[in-house]
């Protein structure tokens, strides 16, 4: 009861605070007209060669904190592995009635059939990411969600042979080592750490080239992050029995 | 009249006193982590809502899109960060909260301290509860 009042005193102070800021939507609002917004949006095309404002941001204006999250995501795995343990090598454990969700064949059927697509869609979301919503972090993230599914629906064992651990285990690293390389071809091409894509600094890397490094870097991302979530996922799942030997 | 124009930052406000209502009140766990998930997300939308233009487009710049219609592109991208980092906090906590069920048998907080009063005895059901 106690706790009620005071989320209630707490709300009604921020309904307050609401009440006193700027209205929503102004393009006069302190946030919004800002020149370092103005110089995204009116020059984040041609300085980064990438259509889409956010990705470019993300990539390149701001790739430094992009490389901090890519670090987080691989910290945050390893940590769980930490905490939880890794499975061995060629090794899964997992009592196989438990690690899976009772289901009728109706919902087993349409998982079967629309994961391959969820996958695909995620590889345009992806490989589109510069041009359209979306990016390597959001692929990543669908790919996760489509293991999460299936691996509920089918189990660890199965789920744990379409995805071999060994691409899983090299794959968990790619995020960060494909930004940390690319990163460094700014350094080579005569910049600063990071600087692949701008036109005054590193000025003899062709535009489709910087495009091409762009979709480079998302992919690692997407990569990374999809293996570092189906990583964690195995890793939460398994039970201390050894059931089964896979290849 | 400007609160009610301001409905999102109203929504975001709301979604935060819920998150932090679950978990202050909720015993179990795993209420309290999707509680902070909620707190998360409403800083989220808060932030998001900030660069918003009313009547604007999205930040991609093709066919000659006009830039000063453009909403806010910088709380986008650094959402992005702020939601993988969530996801991270929720992945680590998730795997403290795998580990202490193993050791304890529940994720009822009142009765993971009164463990810890007396002895760990009650690790031995462990399994009991759902």
């Amino acid at each position: 009861m106690i706790s009620l009042v005071f989320i209630a005193a707490l709300f009604a102070l921020l309904l307050y605070v609401v009440a006193n800021m700027p209205p929503m939507g102004d393009p006069d609002n302190p946030t919004n007209s800002s020149e370092v917004i103005e110089r995204y949006l009116e020059k984040g095309g041609e300085e980064t060669h990438a259509d889409n404002v956010v990705t470019g941001i993300i990539i390149n204006y701001r790739g430094y904190d992009t490389m901090g999250e890519v670090t987080v995501i691989f910290c945050a795995l390893a940590a769980v592995l930490a905490v939880l343990g890794r499975e061995r090598r060629g090794r899964i454990y997992a009592y196989v009635d438990r690690s899976r969700v009772p289901s009728s064949v109706i919902v087993r059927t349409m998982v079967a059939l629309l994961v391959p697509f969820i996958i695909l869609f995620s590889v345009y979301t992806i490989l589109h990411g510069e041009i359209s919503p979306g990016g390597g972090f959001q692929g990543g993230a669908i790919v996760g969600g489509s293991m999460i599914v299936f691996t509920t629906i089918f189990g660890l064992l199965e789920s744990s042979q379409r995805i071999p651990q060994r691409l899983r285990f090299p794959l968990e690293g790619s995020a960060v080592i494909t930004f940390f390389a690319v990163g460094a071809l700014g350094l080579a091409g005569g910049g600063n750490f990071l600087t692949f894509a701008w036109p005054e600094i590193a000025g003899n890397l062709q535009p489709s080239l910087v495009v091409w490094l762009t979709v480079l870097v998302e992919t690692g991302i997407g990569l990374g992050g999809a293996m570092v979530l189906i990583s964690i996922l195995f890793s939460m799942i398994r039970e201390e029995e050894e059931i089964a030997v896979v290849p | 009249m400007r609160l009610f124009h301001n409905y999102h930052y109203i929504a975001s406000m709301l979604l935060f006193c819920i998150g932090l209502y679950t978990v202050i009140v909720r015993r179990n766990i795993i209420k309290k982590l999707i509680g902070l998930n909620i707190m998360e997300t409403s800083v989220f939308l808060f932030l998001i809502s900030l660069g918003y233009l009313d009547g604007g487009i999205a930040p991609i710049g093709i066919g000659g899109a006009d830039p000063s219609r453009m909403v806010n592109p910088l709380p986008q991208a650094l959402i992005l960060t702020g939601i993988v980092v969530a996801v991270s906090v929720t992945a680590l906590a998730l795997a403290l909260v795998i580990l202490l069920y193993r050791q304890y048998g529940t994720l009822d907080v009142d009765r993971l301290f009164r463990d810890e009063e007396t002895g760990g005895e009650e690790g031995e059901e462990k399994g009991e509860t759902a």
